[in-house]
């Protein structure tokens, strides 16, 4: 019983904290931001005044899809963050592992696609497209990332890969896991879609692209989302790299280094195009988790 | 007895229900209903009835065989229902179209054959069954003549290659063990040496890969596929191909066996690694053709393709979670693409276009045939809470542990590739911009809809309780000599990680009702017309900006190069040269006498020249 009630205390609260950590993020993105452009920037918890007022604003709908899709794509990012470990809390750890978080991570691009798709902007079709691109894009070196870690600790099992590394070291400091390591820190901005892959989202080039038609509640649920995804990519890297941690504070601490170097080379770089976006994806990230994983095959 | 008398209603139906059609539409279309529905009845009744029974001995002292075991009733029983909701489906699809009758004779025949093929007892019945299937299919796919006529050709020729591959695998099968009954020969099988069985293997392997359109085999599939009428593009896709995979799972696990197939070859070389990475193959490079194509049906054709290597690789990998994987992802196929290309029918039934680029907007107008897609595309990617989700778990969860990370890698690009093309799917027909001309149109009839919402549910159901259909595959994998998996209801639990789809369907439900709540606290938002969108102060007229052409540009820029499809050019230099061959030796046949005397004359000189010279008689 005392478990029952642990456990959904836990099923509560993790979405919670995420939502908090990712909000967080997003304000202190802003803040560092404008420090690199020598501006001052807004208040760290601009995001959450923002969402406030958002969420009380006059707003338009499209249709079902365009309220649907939405709230598809933020159960799918709750449902991940609650199969994701952070410190030792993972409340559903033991229903299908890293292939469930894979899968159940498509639900939030899918989601948002399927809300905005129906706007039948034409600013919002050239978003999702460049969106689904750029993330075949990414898949390739991710997927050959995830298949070297899981090949490495013989498990499909998060929770397994943390325990293994807490025991014999960082995955990313350990022989070949080193290169997928690397990779997955190289593709980092695009699964976050910062630059240089903010394509499917430039503000001055197609208006935001999927986001051009949400305003009111809808851009506040959108933010949500944003928060969520920020959290998860970087979570996840945390998780199958640095060992996750044995309480969440210092997973957290291990979050935000790794987000804020991402931040330094989201301040300084250019957008790239999508082709060359698809380009740089599928060379170097690729190359290095393909000699990544062949080494992790041989030593095995 | 009652397998006969199955086969009986399944065939005398077909042709009771073409005669009735000379007198009255109506009796035609119910009766064609009944009896499919019969069938399902009759099926669904034999579950977990063993039979096996020789009904006729006298050709050419061979008996012919039918038998029921798991095996044969999973595949019957899918057979079964999607040709009847095809069937449901074609009531209002083919009624403005001439030769009604006809279609309906051929539809109920090729399901007839179908199930004739998977309770074929001997490979003789198998081989009947088998061809009256194909010829059957062959008529149904030139109905629409035009460039049916030529997709049909290419069908049939193909499908005569490989049913030749079969002849010769079976005669050889005849002389070596002088039996064709399916399980006499499995148990004769174990004395053959690995080289004998390589080769039927692969006389086998060609023939039912021509079926199943693995790679090299499937430049017939996409032009079949898309030119077919939709209902039976549906059969084709569903369950007309599956009969590759049935072929391949009999030959590989019941004529020879688990053990004989895993030790053929040695290492990379092997027949099943070969057959892996074979499967591997037809994933991935279909996967991308299909990004490219602006035809639905054809999109859906090529992705037909890419989901075929899904099941091979499954079945080929020879563990008990990959096969079990492989088998639920055939009965998933069938379900989903089924699904597809019903609901790509009934948007050209009222368009009467299934051009991506011009069609846009639809889910409002056609809100059952949008959601069914929606199902159906989730389950094509595999999204969790589909039943296409744990199939394909199944198999990766099995490659990823079994240490063949890259064949694994192969089908998850794989599938994030088919994320691509089924959003082109949905956007390109159902969302974005309604084009003017599109502005009156009708929802589908309900006949349409009905065969759509119950394979919807299906999939959802499947999906959520994966464990209905996993303990009939657990009972066919403990058949072919694989360990049992520990099935619940909801899921595979094992030491190397459990699936809870329950976990997940409830959490998700949860989330979503709750998200749903805050959504309506907020401030209420007014529904404006498609036109009133944002373009930077500009006004958007309808109709000018069409971004579903070419959704994909960048991409299909990047990689058209490297996808011609090489294969298919090369077997058309062999079709052309065979013709230029035939042409030039019909030069020599000119038809006129004075040739044919010329021709007499210089070969007899040319014998007297050459008995004269070196003396040979």
């Amino acid at each position: 019983m005392e478990t029952m009630v642990v456990k959904i205390t836990q099923i509560i609260l993790s979405p919670i904290l995420a939502l908090v950590v990712g909000v967080f993020f997003l304000g202190l993105a802003r803040k560092i931001m404008a420090r690199i452009h020598w501006r001052y920037g807004p208040p760290l918890i601009q995001p959450v005044i923002d969402m406030i007022r958002l969420f009380y604003q006059k707003s338009v709908s499209h249709g079902r899809m365009f309220d649907l899709g939405i709230i598809i794509s933020l159960a799918g990012s709750i449902v991940v963050i609650l199969f994701l470990p952070f410190g030792r809390i993972c409340p559903l750890s033991s229903s299908g592992g890293l292939l469930v978080i894979l899968y159940m991570m498509l639900l939030a691009p899918l989601g948002i696609a399927l809300s905005a798709g129906q706007g039948a902007n034409p600013n919002i079709s050239i978003g999702i497209s460049r969106k689904l691109i750029l993330s075949l894009g990414y898949e390739v070196p991710l997927l050959l990332v995830l298949l070297a870690v899981m090949t490495r600790y013989k498990t499909i099992s998060i929770m397994e890969v943390v325990s293994a590394q807490q025991s014999t070291g960082w995955a990313l400091f350990s022989w070949p896991l080193f290169l997928s390591g690397l990779s997955y820190f190289l593709i980092l901005p695009a699964i976050l879609g910062i630059r240089p892959f903010d394509v499917s989202s430039a503000p001055q080039e197609i208006s935001s692209g999927t986001m051009v038609e949400y305003g009111g509640k809808y851009l506040a649920l959108a933010t949500i989302e944003h928060a969520f995804i920020l959290f998860i990519s970087i979570a996840l890297f945390v998780n199958l790299f640095l060992a996750g941690a044995t309480n969440p504070i210092i997973f957290f601490a291990k979050m935000l280094v790794v987000f804020v170097l991402g931040l330094f080379i989201h301040a300084v770089f250019p957008r790239f195009r999508i082709e060359q976006a698809i380009k740089y994806l599928w060379k170097w990230p690729t190359l290095l988790a393909f000699v990544g994983l062949i080494i992790t095959l041989m030593i095995k | 007895m009652s397998l006969q008398i199955l086969l009986t209603v399944a065939f005398g139906g077909a042709l009771v229900t073409y005669l009735l059609g000379k007198t009255s539409a109506k009796v035609r279309n119910f009766l064609a209903v009944a009896i499919s529905l019969v069938l399902v009845v009759f099926v669904a009744y034999l579950y977990g009835k063993p039979l096996e029974k020789t009904f006729y001995l006298g050709f050419f002292g061979l008996g012919l065989v039918l038998r029921l075991n798991m095996f044969s009733w999973f595949f019957a029983i899918t057979i079964a229902v999607v040709g009847t909701l095809s069937i449901i489906f074609s009531l209002s699809y083919i009624r403005a179209r001439e030769k009604t009758d006809f279609y309906f004779l051929m539809m109920l025949l090729v399901n007839a054959a179908m199930l004739g093929i998977v309770l074929a007892g001997d490979l003789v019945s198998f081989y009947i069954f088998w061809e009256i299937m194909s010829w059957s299919a062959f008529l149904l796919i030139s109905y629409n003549r035009g460039p049916a006529l030529a997709a049909g050709m290419k069908y049939i020729i193909m499908s005569v290659i490989g049913s030749l591959c079969f002849l010769v695998g079976m005669l050889s099968l005849y002389v070596s063990f002088d039996t064709l009954n399916i399980s006499q020969i499995a148990s004769a099988i174990t004395s053959a040496s690995s080289g004998y069985i390589l080769f039927i293997l692969t006389s086998f392997g060609i023939a039912f890969g021509i079926k199943n359109a693995v790679l090299p085999f499937h430049t017939w599939l996409p032009d079949a596929h898309s030119e077919a009428p939709a209902p039976f593009s549906a059969v084709l896709s569903g369950v007309l191909i599956k009969m590759g995979t049935y072929g391949f799972l009999l030959i590989l696990y019941v004529i020879v066996g688990l053990k004989l197939f895993l030790g053929l070859g040695s290492s990379i070389f092997s027949f099943h690694s070969v057959l892996c990475l074979l499967g591997a193959i037809t994933i991935l490079i279909p996967t991308f053709i299909a990004m490219l194509q602006t035809d639905a049906k054809r999109l859906l054709a090529w992705s037909t393709v890419g989901q075929a290597g899904y099941i091979i690789l499954g079945i080929a990998f020879g563990t008990n979670l990959a096969l079990a994987g492989g088998i639920f992802h055939f009965f998933n196929h069938s379900l989903f693409k089924a699904l597809l290309f019903l609901a790509v029918g009934a948007v050209e039934f009222r368009t009467q276009t299934r051009d991506l680029d011009s069609l846009g907007g639809l889910a409002k107008k056609m809100p059952v045939v949008f959601i069914a897609t929606l199902v159906g595309i989730c389950a094509l990617i595999g999204v969790p809470l589909t039943s296409g989700f744990v199939s394909k778990w199944l198999i990766y969860k099995s490659l990823i542990l079994e240490g063949s990370p890259f064949l694994a890698f192969f089908a998850l690009v794989g599938t994030w590739g088919t994320i691509l093309y089924s959003y082109k799917l949905i956007h390109n027909v159902f969302l974005g911009q309604l084009p003017e001309k599109y502005k009156d149109i009708q929802k589908s009839p309900f006949s349409m809809q009905l065969p759509m919402i119950v394979l919807s549910l299906a999939i959802l159901v499947f999906g959520i309780l994966p464990g209905i259909p996993l303990k009939v595959i657990n009972a066919i994998g403990i058949s072919f000599g694989f360990e049992s998996l520990n099935v619940t209801l909801w899921g595979i639990a094992s030491e190397t990680g459990t699936l809870n789809t329950i976990n997940i369907f409830s959490t998700v439900l949860v989330a979503a009702v709750l998200l749903w709540l805050l959504f309506r606290l907020g401030a209420k938002s007014v529904s404006i017309p498609q036109e009133d969108s944002y373009a930077a102060g500009a006004h958007t007229p309808a109709d000018k900006y069409h971004y579903t052409v070419e959704f994909y540009n960048p991409l299909h820029r990047m990689i058209k190069p490297f996808l011609r499809d090489v294969i298919d050019e090369f077997y058309y230099w062999i079709a052309a040269s065979v013709r230029s061959l035939a042409s030039s030796v019909k030069r020599i046949y000119s038809g006129d006498v004075g040739y044919y005397v010329m021709y007499i004359v210089l070969f007899l000189s040319l014998l007297i020249f050459a008995q004269m010279k070196w003396k040979l008689w």
